[in-house]
């Protein structure tokens, strides 16, 4: 029986070793769980369902579902270029006669169709099985979907190119995930918040990417929104070439240092 | 005048920083760093349409050196030519040219796939033109005998079917050169021989391709290359043909006789004559009334007065047997060599 434990204790061991060495996951695994507790403790507050109404003239399903279905299609495409660093893929691609915006876009493009589809699914069901109604600006939606589109490659090209040099755990995707539960309007609206905590949203893409959105799906118009477009779009200008400096220097750096294939 | 040369490194170098953790290392305690040299000045020439056995063993720089000539790894010293193009400044050229097998390459392909589902892709992203690519594929699986699995999915595959997958991807843009990492780890004893005939029959002479292959198994190299590089901490200690490399560490010529009725003054006697250097006896292959002789000479013009001695004497020669050094005996001294 002793022996058993032994062996047991040695597994345990084993893991507590190799966790250790990623320090970054595990600052953001506290990280997550902590703000995690948070949005939820506001999205049950009564004041989330007045100020939606308020601000937005729409009940809590059609402002949490336009919100759910959008994030999971960001959450998506902020994994999708990490999903494609299979280091031994990553190689063999990489010796091919083959350029790094061709490997990005092309190892991302099927996962954006995926998502798309999977965020019709999302409104489908709001509108035929929970009776949401929703008036479309197709023109705004789509100026919308591409500028936060772009912006997420460009989050997800940082946190590739981070978890490139990390290998397990990249704290821009855990910080991005966090800033768009707490302070993306995703859930609730910042306004709930206190008001320190409310001029974080505003310097936050997300926030105008949902705030956008929704208004496009129930009718406004595009120069009602363009205050906010013109700063998502802003954004977006100076987070996709950002990012993909970053991952061609990350890949550069593990290149060099050669543990690109080190998982 | 044209380069000879299909692979040229011009003093490589490539040092790696690694992390060293011990059993007193506490959990988030700051580890000690040392500098590894995994490729040091190296020089290495190979001509255009030569089968090249980088032999070394263990950690001694082989993967390095590949993954710095298919340009995954940048240099830190140095530079490499790839069918005359600088592995630095020409990388697309030098990746055009190039067909690379790394020891893991199984891990590369897409396991839910098929096997020319995956070879599809590849040939996309290696340029094969669209209208070649459903032929040439058919033609690489053909090559390495995948022909009939070719729909099979390739997480069914064996171990030796998916090194097949993985040269026939390496074939797929035809490359004038070839760099095969370890292309038979991993394997049993048959299928590493077919990829071995494979590499040798039809790739290199049958196509004229130039193959850089690194393996640590000794007579797989002596098997099949034309020339062999014995690489030792990143550095070149040996390079020349199989044969030539035996000689190097051919000091003395060596005989083995088996005899019968023999005695201890006729060994005696043996050992004086001229020529021999050194006598001792061997008696793990003789019967009870045999005996064993190694005997070092200075050259195999003294085996003439030998088979006299023993005519002469009426000792009946039982067997006679040339001890030739082998190439791992070659590896082992020429390593043993560098390291002192």
């Amino acid at each position: 029986m002793s022996a058993e434990l032994e062996k047991i204790y040695y597994f345990m061991k084993r893991d507590i070793i190799s966790f250790s060495t990623y320090k970054t996951n595990i600052l953001i695994l506290v990280m997550t769980a902590l703000f995690g507790a948070l949005s939820f403790a506001y999205l049950g507050s009564n004041a989330t369902m007045q100020s939606v109404l308020q601000m937005y003239n729409m009940n809590l399903t059609t402002y949490l579902l336009i919100g759910l279905a959008f994030n999971s299609y960001l959450a998506q495409s902020l994994t999708l270029i990490q999903k494609t660093i299979n280091p031994w893929a990553l190689e063999e691609v990489l010796v091919s006669p083959t350029g790094l915006t061709t490997f990005i876009v092309g190892s991302s493009l099927w996962g954006f169709i995926w998502s798309t589809a999977v965020v019709v699914i999302y409104l489908a069901i709001g509108v035929f099985v929970f009776g949401v109604t929703l008036s479309i600006n197709i023109v705004g939606t789509i100026i919308v979907l591409a500028l936060g589109i772009g912006t997420f490659i460009g989050f997800s090209m940082i946190g590739a190119g981070i978890l490139i040099l990390t290998k397990q755990g990249d704290p821009v995707t855990a910080l991005i995930t966090i800033a768009t539960s707490l302070f993306g309007n995703v859930l609730f609206p910042p306004q709930v918040m206190p008001v320190q905590l409310q001029a974080i949203s505003y310097v936050v893409p997300q926030y105008y990417f949902f705030t956008s959105i929704r208004l496009m799906l129930t009718g406004w118009t595009i120069p009602q929104i363009l205050p906010d477009l013109l700063i998502l779009g802003l954004m977006c200008a100076i987070i996709v070439p950002l990012g993909y400096a970053i991952y061609y220097w990350c890949l550069k750096t593990a290149r060099r240092k050669g543990t690109l294939s080190w998982f | 005048m044209q380069n000879e040369n299909a692979i040229q490194t011009i003093n490589l170098t490539k040092t790696f920083k690694s992390k060293i953790q011990n059993n007193r290392t506490a959990l988030f305690q700051r580890k000690k760093t040392i500098t590894i040299n995994a490729i040091d000045n190296l020089n290495l020439e190979i001509k255009k349409g030569e089968l090249f056995g980088l032999l070394g063993p263990n950690g001694a720089g082989k993967t390095t050196l590949v993954k710095m000539l298919c340009t995954l790894l940048p240099p830190d010293g140095g530079t490499a030519k790839i069918n005359g193009y600088d592995i630095i400044k020409q990388q697309m050229q030098v990746k055009r040219s190039l067909g690379t097998l790394f020891s893991v390459g199984e891990r590369g392909f897409f396991w839910r796939l098929n096997g020319y589902r995956n070879l599809e892709f590849f040939a996309a992203i290696y340029n094969v033109p669209r209208q070649k690519r459903h032929e040439r594929i058919m033609e690489v699986l053909k090559l390495v005998g995948l022909e009939s699995s070719a729909f099979d999915l390739y997480q069914k595959y064996s171990g030796g079917m998916k090194r097949k997958l993985s040269l026939a991807r390496t074939l797929l843009p035809d490359p004038p050169i070839l760099l095969l990492d370890e292309p038979t780890t991993g394997l049993d004893a048959t299928s590493s021989r077919n990829i071995r005939e494979f590499i040798k029959n039809t790739v290199s002479q049958g196509s004229g391709k130039t193959v850089l292959y690194t393996t640590h198994y000794i007579e797989e190299a002596a098997q099949i290359c034309d020339k062999i590089g014995i690489l030792n901490h990143g550095t070149i200690i040996a390079s020349d043909t199989p044969n030539a490399l035996r000689e190097k560490i051919k000091k003395e010529e060596q005989i083995f006789l088996i005899v019968e009725d023999i005695t201890s003054q006729q060994i005696e006697r043996l050992r004086s004559v001229e020529g021999v250097i050194n006598l001792t006896e061997n008696n793990g292959e003789a019967l009870p009334n045999q005996k064993g002789l190694c005997l070092e000479l200075k050259s195999v013009e003294q085996l003439p007065p030998i088979f006299d001695f023993l005519f002469e004497q009426k000792i009946r020669l039982v067997n006679f047997k040339r001890e030739e050094p082998t190439l791992e005996d070659a590896f082992i001294e020429l390593t043993r060599k560098a390291q002192l």
